[in-house]
């Protein structure tokens, strides 16, 4: 194991991800603390698949994928789900759940 | 004696429930409810997994790993190291989060979450006009 090159992956990596988009939406997306567990394991394990792909097609990876689409996908489904938090909030759970039982 | 006067005393230390705390509890006795639980958060887990993967494909993050496992040919070195680092800013933001949301009211979270994931999609719209 060369110990020299895990600590600059783990350090370069580290830094470049610390406030970036996909903590950013870890922060956001378990703010809402229904389940922060399935924030963190959804979160970690798509970040491990890319830098799998990352690691182990090294370059291929844009050339295999049309990844500008992709973004493009990821910023549709980011907006629909600002947008449903900030439609829906005025909904209440407890209100919800007395009309049910009525 | 002693346990039976710590019991006795208890109920007078425990902490003052707020009424939104007996109704979570009342949610959680009923069996359609823990159900619709477990589905959300699959459905969490999944919206989470999907969006971020498709924003972090292709993304910087993804080209210095590779382009250090290319450098170096020692790719599950590299990798093992993004990925202990990724787990790591993972779990500092669910952390985060979930620290600021204890902290203010279910409204102001929710809306500044909005906020926030639109501002993401705003930067991977940019990412996408620039790239």
């Amino acid at each position: 194991m060369d110990w020299n090159l895990l600590g600059i992956s783990f350090i370069t990596v580290f830094l470049s991800e610390l406030g970036d988009k996909s903590q950013l939406a870890a922060i956001a997306l378990s703010g809402r603390g229904q389940s922060p567990r399935a924030v963190f394991f959804g979160a970690a394990s798509a970040l491990l698949l890319t830098s799998l792909l990352g690691a182990l097609a090294g370059g291929a990876v844009s050339e295999l994928l049309p990844t500008r689409w992709l973004k493009a996908i990821a910023a549709v489904g980011f907006a629909i789900l600002a947008l449903r938090l900030l439609w829906t909030q005025r909904e209440d759970p407890a209100a919800n759940s007395a009309a049910s039982t009525k | 004696m002693n346990r039976d006067s710590v019991q006795e005393n208890s109920p007078s230390i425990s902490p003052q429930l707020e009424p939104s705390d007996y109704v979570t509890t009342a949610q959680a006795v009923q069996p359609p409810l823990e159900t619709k639980k477990l589905d959300s958060a699959l459905t969490i887990f999944g919206t989470t997994f999907v969006t971020i993967f498709l924003a972090e494909i292709g993304d910087k993050t993804q080209l210095s790993t590779l382009l250090m496992s290319a450098q170096s040919h020692l790719p599950w070195v590299v990798f093992v190291g993004s990925a202990a680092a990724l787990i790591t800013t993972s779990l500092l933001g669910v952390l985060l989060g979930s620290w600021i949301a204890n902290r203010l009211s279910p409204k102001t979270v929710e809306r500044s979450a909005g906020i926030l994931l639109l501002l993401i999609s705003v930067m991977l719209l940019w990412d996408v006009l620039q790239g």
